[in-house]
């Protein structure tokens, strides 16, 4: 398969019992994308995703995910990518030091170039906080951006964000997007689930997904000149919700 | 397998554990506590039984036997409430054993006829009973065998001293001469305290991360399986080690119960068994997914473990089903060694059966938990 591509699928499907989670997904993610994963809830959008990071195995199909299979090497994606669930996901009795010492122990990233990486990240989103202060003290909106810091430790190439934004206001939204575009700027591929269509705006690349299937696979503005909405709300009520109803 | 990752996961567990007040107050202020009342309430003495003595007899001889109640704590003498008979004083909870001394006690006992003497008991509670009813035997039998000496000396040509000897049972009750409660309760007491801290804890650490989204964090991470149970579960195996140490010490202290055996031999056995109950802790963590899941799910695998330990109940009185089942707990291997090792200081290479009972549950069920356990899921 072309090492190109970041990301690779071909018929990638999720078979829960009798229920088609992800049904024949193809798509091709290039390095350096923002690619955003859009769809109502249940429409299959993070099984996609745990299926691309190793934490579900596909029932078929294929996924190719920075060169390795997720079938066979599941183990040597999880090196390649930085990954930050809807769940906040960092331990709220270590402080912020602790949280970034354990992290980058479990990547074997040397300490010294960890807290450099660390300082840098931190910077980069905006915060600036003591290393001793307790994860559980800060509001979710630096929670948030401290979680992105962690997964950030082993400078991963891929960074798999799924609904990172749910919970946090508007202002914690816009700042966490424009770390989201530099990053993408430094080179990092991106992928990015989400249910706010504001947020679509910024994606380099998105799909539509619903029922497990994806409906469509373009650049924001091709879609909106394709079916002629004004914004990516009306065209997701539009593909996603009302038709066929 | 990485050391550092190792070492990452057990200096986390470690922070964490000690940041945690409840956790605190689970793993070091209840064992504490457990000591104190299992070693001082769990008895099977019974003390200030209510005692009424019916003497028709009212001889010098049946006073002298009667005597003999009085100078215990194990018996309070009641008096008897408005002519009530006996019976009655049982059935109103004023008396729970009540002596007959019949009419002619006295007199047949001097002619050597052998004569009877009515214990009733209130059966109520099987336990205080059985046991009180045991003393009462005791006192009566050193009376008559005083008695028998005292006459011989005195009068020895009377019918009395002429009584062939009877057979007098002398008994001793090796390592735990007077019966002491606490001995024989501690070593339970260490064996259910560590198997709390392994079990319980490991697998609501387990599960707690499973429920505050960490675990999933851990599982797009390198880290290996191994890595991530052992680098859990280390903590929870040196913290029991610990607490036997602490708590043989504080038995010592408290109860003076002396720690016999070898030292390492026990810290062996208890290594052993702590895969068992560790291995047991992952697995509870696989098939729930909340702590209080955990937390319930736990302390019915601890209740069915206590009772089939054999100690509340000896393995053997238990009904012959049930024995059998006795040989899939891992309690009762370790209770057996823990009791032998601290009390009697038998060496493990006597213990065989126990220590190879041990030694395949430990493998099998952390073998298992191990297995079941995934970085993936279905």
């Amino acid at each position: 398969m072309n090492a190109e591509y970041m990301i690779r699928t071909e018929d990638l499907t999720k078979v829960f019992g009798n229920f088609t989670a992800v049904d024949k997904m193809n798509i091709e993610i290039m390095p350096g994308q923002i690619f955003g994963f859009l769809g109502a809830n249940g429409a299959g959008k993070t099984t996609a995703i745990r299926m691309l990071c190793g934490l579900l195995k596909p029932s078929s199909g294929k996924a190719m995910v920075a060169g390795y299979d997720v079938r066979v090497d599941s183990e040597a994606i999880k090196r390649k990518i930085g990954y930050m669930s809807q769940r906040f996901s960092l331990y709220d009795d270590l402080s912020i030091g602790e949280n970034i010492r354990f992290y980058s122990g479990i990547y074997q990233v040397p300490y010294k170039v960890a807290m450099e990486r660390a300082k840098d990240s931190l910077k980069m989103v905006g915060l600036d906080l003591s290393m001793k202060v307790m994860t559980g003290s800060l509001p979710l909106g630096f929670k948030q951006r401290l979680a992105l810091v962690c997964a950030l430790l082993h400078d991963p190439p891929l960074l798999i964000l799924d609904e990172p934004t749910s919970g946090v206001d508007p202002m914690a939204r816009r700042a966490f997007w424009n770390v989201i575009n530099s990053l993408a700027e430094q080179g990092k591929t991106i992928i990015v689930s989400t249910h706010f269509m504001d947020e679509a705006e910024y994606c380099h690349r998105l799909i539509i997904m619903r029922s497990g299937s994806v409906l469509v696979d373009d650049s924001p503005r091709a879609l909106k000149e394709k079916y002629g909405s004004r914004n990516m709300q009306e065209l997701f009520l539009l593909l996603a919700g009302a038709v066929n109803e | 397998m990485s050391i550092r990752v190792l070492f990452s996961f057990v200096k986390k567990e470690i922070k964490q554990i000690f940041r945690t007040k409840e956790m605190l107050i689970l793993m070091f202020g209840a064992p504490l506590l457990q000591l104190l009342v299992l070693g001082f309430t769990v008895t099977n003495e019974v003390k200030h039984i209510k005692l009424f003595i019916e003497d028709r007899d009212n001889t010098e001889l049946s006073r002298a036997m009667c005597e003999g109640f009085k100078h215990t704590d194990r018996f309070d003498l009641v008096q008897q409430q408005r002519g009530e008979s006996s019976t009655i004083m049982i059935q109103n909870w004023e008396a729970q054993l009540v002596v007959i001394v019949p009419q002619g006690f006295g007199r047949e006992l001097r002619q050597n006829r052998k004569p009877d003497v009515q214990f009733i008991t209130d059966g109520l509670d099987g336990n205080s009973a059985a046991v009180s009813l045991g003393y009462a035997q005791g006192i009566v039998a050193r009376f008559i065998q005083s008695m028998l000496q005292e006459s011989r000396q005195k009068y020895p040509f009377t019918a009395l001293s002429s009584m062939p000897s009877q057979v007098i049972v002398s008994q001793r009750m090796w390592y735990n001469e007077d019966l002491n409660s606490a001995q024989y309760m501690v070593p339970g007491i260490i064996v259910i305290l560590i198997t709390i801290i392994s079990m319980m804890m490991s697998a609501m650490s387990l599960v707690k991360e499973k429920e505050i989204g960490t675990l999933e964090q851990l599982m797009v991470t390198p880290a290996s399986k191994i890595e991530l149970l052992l680098g859990k579960l280390i903590p929870y195996w040196v913290i029991a080690m610990f607490e036997i140490s602490a708590v043989t010490f504080a038995a010592h202290f408290i109860f003076r119960i002396h720690f016999t055996g070898s030292v390492a031999e026990m810290a062996l056995a208890a290594g052993l068994y702590l895969m068992t109950t560790l291995g047991i802790g992952i697995f509870i963590s696989t098939i729930t997914d909340t702590q209080q899941q955990a937390m319930f799910f736990s302390w019915f695998m601890m209740i069915f473990m206590i009772l089939l330990s054999g100690l509340f109940v000896p393995v053997q009185n238990m009904p012959y089903l049930i024995k059998k089942l006795t040989l899939l707990n891992p309690m009762s291997f370790m209770l057996a060694i823990t009791r032998e090792v601290i009390i009697k200081g038998t060496p493990l290479r006597y213990m065989f059966r126990e220590v190879a009972a041990l030694t395949l549950y430990g493998f099998v069920t952390f073998f298992l938990g191990v297995t079941r356990f995934h970085k993936t899921t279905k």
